[in-house]
């Protein structure tokens, strides 16, 4: 079983922390950290430990925020909301000897003093209010003391459904992946309405994507993908109604008889063409598609995946 | 929900429908009241100093204090600061500033600047100058306001910098997240604020462009700068244009703020706070040039 604390050393470099992590869990959350709270909210959040290095003339110090979620998907979506940075290394093995990543295969990124790290059930945010070299070496040592001993969990199941590229010219956009519970997080990665017309909760799982292609011209196009798995079939049917009535009022619901896929639907709008796809508890959506075509072979690749899953689940 | 085609979306900001959605939705107000068809160009300063802040982030506070003395005097076209000043506020006046404590706060130094400045080039006394951000009852015996946000993005609002910084005088902050941060700009009209902004003074020596919720240092940067104006919504309108600029800049493609900040021109078109509209905003640059971020 994973240890509900970590064990960080008293002392590092020059930072010397205190003797006791200061414990926030979901009633004194935003106490801690005001509106941002509703992110670890919106994830399965268990409890945070912060630790605060200091030095001694109190300048500079290192904080670290270890927050342990419910399962490690839902410390991956923490990670997953922003790729950028530099990969470090803070297991002693290296990642991919788990199942092959559709992610990017790393585990913790760093940037202007912050490490950003995924370990099991554990998202950690270790910060020095001032870069230096030693308080890199700091911070990186910092972060292999929590990934020490956790399990590393393979990424979320979900993202299988992605391909690495589509019909040759769609490529994935790995640093554009993001997994999620929340509309709250949803229009972080991708706006589309301040309501939640997907009725995304914690018993849902969701993935969006971004493909690109580049032209012969070197223009680059991008599509968004979003795949919801629900808790039951009849859940993501309510889903796709209320998201069509929000979204689609003025267009005939259905399923579109004319596409070879079943259980599909396509809509030109504002920006481009919109694909929808359900199958059992799985509900798919791609959005501004340069055309039908394209958002129909989207669509039925989602669908083919989706279908698989469906059917692997109902076994 | 499911029957309702009154719901804000990603389309509305395509179609350009957002006010109409809005104005039927949670606004109750109705949208294009506001300073749209007024003929007034709103002035915002944007002062800035290469060595304002040094490397180790530490804020120099004399070229501070210079920097705010450019401000005021760009502002109100005035040739001396203590004219300059006047034009603001007065002698009697009980001032109440207004910087922001989280995630990216107003830098001390600007505050202790200008405090000193009231002080020294108004007269005011200092027991009439208090620290204003917080509750409802805060702003209550304040005759004069000076809002003093930091540059900022928001991961509820979009944009966490002009509009939303007199969020804890509504008494209820957490009404106004999501669709209904469109109505931040009612909390300007409540009696106990309406009227008494004199400037808007934003703290962008090291502003953040991400939204959070939490501060990321990759998305921090120096631009070393003052904006001011008297109209809020200008002012954050031309807050927006720079966090926009360089959060393109940073990943070299689009990168739009998520969610869309629809304070801004929900301030403008529903609340008649000020205008949101570039062509009707004059910026008056003074000092460091590069990376401006106004193109």
């Amino acid at each position: 079983m994973t240890e509900k604390t970590v064990k960080l050393p008293k002392t590092i470099g020059v930072w010397t922390r205190s003797d006791s992590a200061r414990i926030v869990d979901s009633s004194n959350i935003f106490d801690y950290m005001n509106g941002a709270g509703e992110l670890y909210l919106a994830y399965g959040f268990d409890h945070l430990e912060v630790y605060e290095y200091t030095t001694a003339d109190q300048q500079d110090g290192i904080l670290v925020e270890v927050y342990f979620m419910k399962t490690a998907n839902d410390a991956f979506g923490l990670l997953s909301m922003d790729w950028g940075g530099e990969s470090v290394a803070i297991h002693a093995l290296p990642s991919f000897q788990t199942s092959p990543s559709v992610a990017p295969p790393t585990r913790a990124l760093y940037g202007g003093g912050l490490l950003r790290l995924w370990a099991d059930t554990i998202y950690a945010r270790v910060m020095a209010y001032r870069e230096t070299s030693e308080s890199k070496k700091a911070v990186l040592s910092l972060g292999q003391k929590i990934a020490a001993d956790r399990k590393i969990s393979a990424e979320p199941e979900l993202l299988n459904i992605l391909a690495h590229s589509m019909d040759s010219g769609w490529k994935l956009r790995k640093d554009r992946i993001g997994f999620f519970r929340s509309h709250l997080v949803l229009n972080s990665l991708y706006y589309l309405s301040h309501q939640n017309i997907l009725n995304l909760d914690h018993s849902t799982e969701a993935v969006t994507a971004a493909y690109e292609n580049i032209s012969d011209a070197g223009t680059a196009r991008s599509v968004q993908l979003l795949f919801v798995k629900y808790a039951t079939p009849k859940k993501a049917q309510k889903a796709l109604n209320v998201f069509h009535n929000a979204y689609l009022h003025e267009h005939q619901k259905g399923i579109d008889p004319g596409v070879t896929e079943k259980n599909s639907n396509f809509f030109k709008i504002e920006d481009g063409w919109l694909g929808y796809t359900i199958n059992g508890a799985y509900l798919g959506f791609v959005f501004e598609c340069p055309n039908r075509e394209s958002a129909q072979m989207i669509i039925n690749h989602i669908s083919r995946n989706t279908e698989k899953k469906e059917n692997e689940r109902g076994k | 929900m499911e029957n309702n085609p009154k719901l804000l979306t990603r389309r509305d900001f395509i179609r350009g429908t957002v006010g109409a959605t809005l104005a039927a939705s949670v606004l109750g107000v109705p949208w294009a009241k506001g300073t749209a068809e007024v003929d007034r160009i709103s002035i915002v300063t944007v002062v800035r100093d290469k060595n304002v802040m040094d490397a180790g982030f530490k804020v120099d506070s004399k070229i501070l204090k210079n920097m705010l003395d450019q401000t005021v005097l760009r502002l109100t076209g005035k040739a001396n600061i203590q004219e300059a000043w006047a034009e603001l506020v007065k002698p009697d006046d009980i001032v109440g500033l207004v910087p922001t404590p989280h995630l990216n706060p107003t830098h001390p130094e600007l505050v202790d600047a200008v405090k000193i400045s009231l002080i020294k080039e108004v007269g005011i006394s200092e027991k009439n100058i208090i620290m204003a951000q917080g509750g409802k009852r805060k702003p209550m015996r304040c005759t004069a306001l000076i809002c003093m946000p930091a540059l900022k993005g928001h991961w509820l609002t979009g944009i966490g910098t002009v509009i939303k910084n007199y969020i804890m005088y509504s008494g209820r902050p957490s009404s106004y997240h999501q669709e209904k941060s469109a109505k931040l700009g009612e909390i300007w009209l409540i009696p106990e604020v309406k009227g008494k902004t004199r400037l808007v003074l934003v703290d962008a020596i090291h502003p953040l462009c991400d939204k959070g919720p939490q501060p990321d240092p990759r998305y921090k940067w120096a631009y070393n700068g003052l904006l001011a104006g008297t109209d809020p919504v200008a002012v954050e309108t031309v807050c927006l244009r720079i966090l926009e600029q360089k959060r393109h800049a940073l990943r070299g493609e689009p990168w739009p703020i998520s969610p869309p900040p629809i304070c801004v021109e929900a301030a403008d078109k529903a609340y008649g706070l000020g205008t949101s509209k570039m062509e009707k905003i004059k910026i008056v640059h003074f000092g460091w040039k590069e990376d401006l971020l106004l193109g």
